[in-house]
């Protein structure tokens, strides 16, 4: 295991959901028997039936016309039967499903679920002490980067990097995504810029192994650089690092098969887990997903998989729609992240907001009908958003925007089942597919979801617990910068998207976009800014801590000496009154 | 036959293989302008034809092609689009400061078409800039020159066949001398090299390696062209490639430097390992060694008249062009502010008060010149026939503080335009008042989820 | 250190223990307070009317007559303006010139901010080092006369109104305590000293709010205190049968700017900052310029119902926000203008690039100010703003001798300077720059 990763229990408890919804798990049960005796002390697990019968729903299946008036059976983790003239099976559990839709079970095409506690992003993350902390202990641990086993590369550029051995179930971590009608994620590390291979899984199991439908699914590639000083420090160096390190993998492979070949008179070749776990990504075997939002991001994303003949797919993809032409024509899927813009707090003094980041706004929503209309092949991602209820909210939003509700569903369940080659096991309710439903009362998309099945264990949803690591440094913020050139009033908008951030610096310093923005759960930001001074136009980077509504730290510029920035943020009651009241 | 073909493929196949955008506008005759060609003097109540996105014409009482559109210029002035030798616009970042040599890395990597300050600059009248790397270490990244299209994609942008450049950086900076608190503050080493010596050192090793790497290849090749099978290539280093282009002359070497010293020190290391430093940038004490840097064929791009906010810019004077290029060196002004860059013209005329350039002089400071630099003067810097359509219409004499630019053309194409600018400016108000309705009423309630 | 000049020995010998000499001093000594006849030269009065051929009479040290045909004294010295412009020398009212010579890496050059918050009694023209190489490099473009002003904190200091000529702060001055400068704290955070570092020191639990507001209720109070102090000491001179108050440097420097007698310079750009700081400024009754005034144009006509100037040092700024046209500094002095509110055109810079002022001015009269408003906000309005106008800021009888005679447009960046007086004396034109051209300018 890695070094920094909390190791799981030989064999985990059942899933709390699981026990909550009052039926003992068959399946999974036997699989985690021992652990489970253990567990509850009981010298017997339970073997109780595992058939269900949902009957007299709306079924939605993904494939043809719903069926107003049916029936969906489920039987040991399988889909045994659907139709309208199907019939409860003796043996089964029913549920009256009047006034109920089931959907096929909603896949999140994009994540790090079941990934911590160094992922910090998941909402269980914040509860969780580190590596031997007990609960509430102090997060030492968040935002520290995962590390592969023995890897001769960085942190952080370590594509072996493998999600199926780093995820495992947690208490609470899913109530969230199952809230949201989520049985299935594609999940992978949260940072780094090599993330490693992903692995897709169903959102309830006893252990890590139950929970895998798929892995490795794909490369994945984020395009931050390392924080702490180590190289690569910035964009430049990110694209600079991947391309030697996918050249060094294709050189690895000539040599490695020379010596194959003929080992007599050469140099044993260095073993090197990362360059072999380059190796199916540079045969196209597997895909990797590129974290991309803007235009210039995702053009940079298919440009450097464009020179190494990769298979990429987009994720995150906001400016997707500028693109589609060339997305289409080079056949990418897009993971449209449904962590739209929210407005920002901004004080009453602060700067307008620039059109680009209204218009970010008020567009988000538009962005799969345009992909749709430009045929170009998508699916949805929850773009590491923290309120779970933004989820369908967004998706519904897209709906509101253009799309058909089926084509919402199909991004939700076929489009990524498909991407991801699992097609032929999830995506649609037909007979012998894995049992992943979601059932809604009333319609998807303003509905309410009241229960997900996942591998034919039914799993009642509850709404979780407020996340104390939202959005952390988003919000606009009066900010007075300090440098040897004297005090700057700037507004700072920031957006936060899991451990990322993004906006834009207006003020005294001129105007422009912030780049290689991170923030983590302890609140310490890290970003770069483009500041004209006196002496000229310099490179900023910005480094310091959120607490509360006040964001402080120290400013670093090329040539010059340390400067420092103050700023606060409107509080919940507003901002104090002003100076001169009386 | 055709249009059969056109059925058959697919339409962003067909958007591709569309002529050029340039090719697609309509000609352009400017009429009866005062013309400042720079290489070959001021032509007086002259028209000017821009078509296909070249200089077409120069001339008197030249007639319109059809479709042309036709701009009456009494009393206005056309000078060649400024080119700005040295910028750091449209980037998403400047420096990889990480490590003392980061050739691998490439500004066409981070370029952001979308920064404003692209625009603020076709209103001062620029429309080329040679991006830099910042100078955090001795051999930062690869540059990229580019054409201020504002609104196209970056490969739109990127100037045709400039050639290729990398950015060094001498003196304060890279010693860390005045940011060093921020190293005791972090408890991490200060970084080699502190000092002038160990940057001598960095660009001898680096080159040295380069040498030695071009060696492994050069051997590689020539067992390859011998006709010997199964050999393995070596390593491809991304470090080194661009500084064996360096070597071979492929390369252009931009160096941030001051103090004659520095700048001396690094056109002995050329010189020793066979290439030409391109250009010194900023350069503030070139006026103090313009006889070594002309002789070593070096050009120098320096400020018009900023000095003394640092130690080793205390001896700078405003007088440097003007003594460089009386020995002889090409020399430009630059801005490296997105600030400056604005208002070139004015650096520009400040070189005729201090060191008395002429008036053609002062504008090849920042457009000729800087082509030449920039490897490009075979199709910018100057008005003549057969050039890039570059071209600024000022409403007077661009070397006069009271002149503005009117419209900014490249290749052939209006890029900024004060009437155009104020139809934008409405635009933008009445999409502000739509997009923020639409904000408001996009806000609908989350559904409930239980 | 490379000195050509002959004066320079003379000079290090009258001050052998100058501080300043390490760095050399690079300004040439006006000459005496003698009288001169400036003749046939195209005087830009600024006050009036231009006279295009006209003659200025120089005499101890003041303008003694202007016009087309005055008659020169005997014994004058004639300057042949024949071809040339005569204008008032400009004023750059938004620096800190001999306070920081190198601000990077030379800390020991940067005399410009005091530690703490509230330093009312710290004086520029204590820390003014005449010998400071930006002075000779500035004054040959025409500017005759700057406000160099301390900064940081709250309260930052007293700016000096001086002369560019001169070996000793006391022969430049011409207004030694011209102004109070104030730095309100900002809406979101503003202000240096203790407030700010003992909110960074503590990290956590600080709000940025509530430090603003401690800071300005400081403020409020360092003033009250200022103002009873006053009242206390007034009283005691009418009644000495009261208790004596004791005597305090800090609170007693606040006076003159508590009478109004003593403007008080607020630097504010945004919008918010410009009003809070008028607000706070007639709350306390405190006379107001403002300094900065990037968003001026939004708030003039509340700047115009309250007769606050403003000195505009964001023409050549870039725009702050995303969105603003290209040209939104560049029309701030033509807005203001427009709307009838005072102000002056400032550089902004503390020293080496004040020499930029003239094209501050002319890139505002490519914008919409009228070339004559340009060219006042730059020599009359600054003198007038702060409080000098009696004295200089055009070509008038009686008021000082601080001329410069150019080869043309005194804002144009072509333009060359071939005779300077300041103060009545003769100016040489060499400084740091020119002697560094001659030194190398035929270097083989």
């Amino acid at each position: 295991m890695p070094s920094n990763h909390r190791t799981p229990a030989p064999a985990a408890p059942p899933a709390r959901s699981t026990l909550r919804a009052l039926v003992p798990v068959l399946a999974s049960a036997l699989a985690a028997a021992p652990a489970a005796r253990a567990q509850l002390g009981t010298a017997h697990s339970r073997r109780a039936p595992d058939v269900f019968a949902i009957t007299n729903a709306k079924i939605v299946t993904g494939i043809g016309p719903a069926i107003e008036r049916g029936t969906v059976v489920v039987r040991d983790g399988l889909i045994a039967a659907v139709g309208g003239a199907v019939q409860a099976p003796a043996d089964a559990r029913v549920i009256d499903g009047a006034g109920l839709t089931i959907y096929p079970g909603l896949i999140d095409a994009n994540s790090s679920l079941g990934i911590g506690p160094e992922g910090a992003t998941t909402t269980a993350a914040a509860t969780r002490g580190g590596r031997g902390g007990g609960r509430g202990a102090a997060p030492a641990q968040q935002g520290a980067p995962l590390a592969a086993p023995n890897s001769i590369h960085p942190v952080g550029l370590q594509p072996e990097l493998a999600a199926a051995d780093l995820v495992h179930p947690e208490d609470d971590a899913f109530d969230g995504p199952q809230s949201a009608g989520i049985t299935t994620a594609l999940t992978a590390a949260p940072t780094g810029i090599f993330r490693g291979l992903s692995a897709l899984i169903d959102l309830n199991g006893a252990n890590a192994q139950a929970m895998i439908v798929k892995a490795p699914v794909a490369e994945h590639i984020g395009f931050v650089a390392q924080r702490g000083g180590g190289y690569p420090g910035s964009l430049l160096g990110v694209f600079a690092a991947l391309r030697q390190e996918l050249l060094d993998a294709q050189h690895y492979a000539a040599v490695q098969a020379a010596y194959a070949k003929n080992p007599r008179g050469m140099h044993r070749p260095e073993t090197d887990p990362s360059l072999e776990a380059l190796q199916p990504v540079l045969s196209r075997q597997i895909p990797v997903i590129m974290e991309a939002s803007s235009q210039r991001e995702i053009e940079r994303a298919l440009d450097l998989a464009k020179e190494f003949s990769l298979r990429p797919i987009i994720a995150g993809g906001e400016e997707a729609d500028l693109v589609a032409a060339r997305l289409k024509a080079e056949n990418v899927p897009v993971l449209i992240s449904l962590n739209f813009p929210r407005r920002p707090q901004a004080s009453p003094d602060a700067d307008p907001e620039p059109l680009r980041v209204l218009r970010a706004r008020v567009d988000a929503p538009k962005l799969a009908a345009k992909l749709q209309a430009a045929g170009v092949k998508f699916a949805f991602e929850d773009g590491r958003l923290t309120n779970w209820s933004d989820f369908l909210a967004n998706a519904g939003r897209s709906v509101d925007a253009g799309l058909t509700a089926d084509q919402a569903v199909h991004a939700l369940t076929a489009a990524p089942a498909e991407i991801f080659g699992v097609s032929d096991r999830l995506g649609t309710i037909e007979t012998g597919k894995v049992a992943n439903l979601t059932v809604v009362r009333g319609d998807l998309f303003g509905g309410r979801v009241t229960q997900i099945f996942v591998d034919g264990t039914p799993v009642d949803v509850r709404t979780p617990q407020g996340s104390a690591a939202a959005n952390v440094a988003a919000g606009t913020w009066t900010v007075t910068v300090t440098l040897d050139e004297g005090e700057k009033p700037v507004t700072l908008a920031l957006q936060q998207a899991g451990d990322q951030l993004r906006g834009n610096i207006q003020g005294a310093l001129g105007s422009s976009q912030i780049s290689n923005g991170s923030v983590d759960g302890s609140g310490v930001v890290q970003f770069t800014a483009s500041v004209t001074m006196v002496a000229g136009t310099e490179e900023a980077k910005f480094s310091g801590t959120v607490a509360g509504n006040t964001i402080r730290g120290t400013v670093a510029i090329v040539g010059h000496p340390q400067g420092t920035f103050v700023g606060s943020r409107p509080g919940r009651g507003g901002r104090g009154a002003p100076p001169a009241a009386r | 036959m055709k249009s059969l073909i056109a059925l058959l493929l697919p339409a962003a196949l067909a958007a591709q293989q569309a002529p050029p955008a340039a090719a697609r506008v309509a000609p352009t005759l400017i009429r009866n302008a005062t013309i400042l060609t720079v290489t070959k003097g001021r032509l007086e109540n002259s028209d000017l034809l821009l078509e296909n996105g070249k200089i077409a014409r120069i001339g008197k009482n030249l007639s319109a092609p059809a479709g042309a559109q036709v701009i009456d210029a009494t009393g206005k002035y056309v000078m060649p689009g400024i080119i700005d030798p040295h910028s750091h616009t449209m980037i998403d970042a400047v420096n990889e400061g990480t490590l003392s040599v980061t050739s691998m890395v490439r500004i066409r990597d981070v370029l952001n078409p979308t920064d404003i300050n692209i625009y603020r600059q076709l209103a001062g009248g620029v429309t080329t800039i040679n991006v830099l790397h910042g100078s955090a270490n001795t051999i930062g990244g690869q540059n990229a020159v580019v054409k201020l299209k504002w609104g196209r994609d970056v490969d739109e942008m990127l100037f045709p066949g400039a050639p290729p450049g990398i950015k060094f950086a001498l003196g304060e900076n890279v010693t860390q001398k005045n940011s060093q608190q921020v190293e005791q503050a972090t408890g991490r080493p200060v970084r080699y090299p502190a000092t002038r010596m160990g940057q001598e050192e960095v660009l001898r090793d680096a080159f040295t390696r380069a040498r030695d790497y071009k060696a492994t290849w050069d051997d590689y090749n020539a067992r390859v062209a011998k006709g010997e099978k199964n050999l393995v290539p070596p390593e491809r280093n991304l470090e080194l490639e661009p500084l064996v282009e360096v070597l071979e002359g492929k390369r252009f070497v931009h160096a941030h430097s001051y103090r004659a010293d520095e700048m001396l020190m690094l056109l002995e290391v050329a010189k020793e390992f066979g290439f030409t430093v391109k250009t010194l940038q900023h350069g503030l004490e070139g006026y103090k060694i313009a006889s070594e840097i002309a002789q070593a064929g070096t050009g120098l791009s320096t400020f018009a008249d900023e000095w003394s906010y640092k130690i080793e810019a205390y001896d700078a004077i405003p007088y440097n062009t003007a003594i460089l290029m009386r020995h002889g060196v090409v020399a430009t002004v630059n801005s490296d502010s997105d600030e400056r860059a604005r208002r070139l013209n004015i650096d520009a005329a400040k070189m005729m008060r201090y060191g008395g350039l002429t008036e053609d002089e002062a504008l090849k400071t920042i457009t000729y010149n800087g082509a030449v630099q920039l490897g490009i003067q075979d199709k910018v810097g100057s008005i003549e026939v057969g050039k890039d359509a570059d071209v600024v219409i000022w409403n007077g004499d661009p070397l006069s503080v009271y002149s503005t630019a009117q419209t900014t053309f490249i290749d052939g194409e209006i890029f900024f335009d004060v009437q155009r600018d104020q139809a934008m400016r409405e635009r933008m108000a009445k999409e502000r008042i739509a997009l923020e309705a639409a904000d408001r009423a996009g806000r609908r309630t989350s559904p409930v989820v239980p | 250190m490379l000195r050509l000049f002959k004066y320079t020995a003379g000079l290090l010998a009258a001050l052998p223990l100058a501080a300043a000499a390490q760095l050399g001093s690079y300004n040439p000594n006006p000459g005496p307070q003698g009288t001169f006849a400036i003749r046939g030269g195209h005087v830009v009065t600024v006050s009036g009317a231009d006279i295009p051929n006209g003659t200025v009479v120089i005499s101890g040290g003041k303008i003694t007559a202007v016009g087309a045909s005055v008659a020169v004294p005997s014994g004058a010295k004639i300057i042949d303006a024949t071809g040339l412009m005569v204008y008032p020398g400009m004023i750059e009212t938004g620096s800190s010139v001999g306070l920081s010579e190198i601000p990077q890496g030379a800390a020991s050059t940067v005399d410009i901010s005091e530690v703490g918050s509230f330093n009312p009694n710290a004086q520029a023209f204590f820390g003014i080092d005449p010998h400071s190489a930006h002075i000779g490099v500035a004054r040959v473009v025409g500017i005759t006369t700057v406000v160099s002003r301390p900064t940081g904190g709250i309260i930052s200091g007293q700016a000096a109104l001086i002369n560019l000529a001169g070996d000793t702060p006391p022969k430049m001055a011409v207004e030694p305590r011209v102004a109070l400068v104030m730095q309100l704290p900002r809406s979101g955070f503003g202000g240096r000293g203790f407030a700010r570092a003992a909110a960074l020191q503590q990290g956590q639990n600080v709000d940025a709010n509530r430090v603003r507001q401690a800071q300005l209720d400081s403020l409020r109070d360092l003033l009250r205190d200022a103002a009873a102090y006053e009242k206390a000491q007034a009283a005691y001179a009418k009644d000495k049968s009261l208790p004596r108050p004791a005597h305090d440097v800090v609170l007693a420097s606040l006076i003159p700017a508590l009478d109004g007698t003593m403007p008080v310079v607020f630097p504010a750009d945004r919008a918010t900052d410009i009003r809070d700081a008028v607000n706070f400024a007639e709350e306390m009754h405190l006379k107001p310029i403002i300094m900065g005034g990037a968003d001026a144009p939004a708030v003039a006509s509340f700047l115009k119902q309250h007769n606050v100037p403003v000195v505009v040092t964001a023409v050549m700024s870039l725009p702050s926000r995303e969105d603003d046209p290209y040209d939104v500094n560049f029309t701030i002095p033509a807005k203001l203008a427009a709307a009838g509110v005072t102000f002056a055109i400032s550089t902004g810079n503390p020293g080496s690039e004040i020499r930029t002022l003239p094209y501050n001015a002319g890139m505002a009269a490519a914008h919409g100010l009228s070339k004559a408003d340009a060219l006042k906000s730059v020599t009359l309005w600054p003198a007038q703003i702060f409080g000098v106008g009696n004295l200089m800021g055009s070509i008038e009888v009686g008021k000082m001798a601080n001329v410069v005679v150019t080869t043309g447009d005194l804002l144009e960046a072509k333009t060359d300077t071939k005779y300077l007086f300041i103060d009545g004396r003769q100016v040489p034109l060499d400084n740091k720059h020119t002697e560094l051209n001659a030194l190398f300018k035929d270097r083989p």
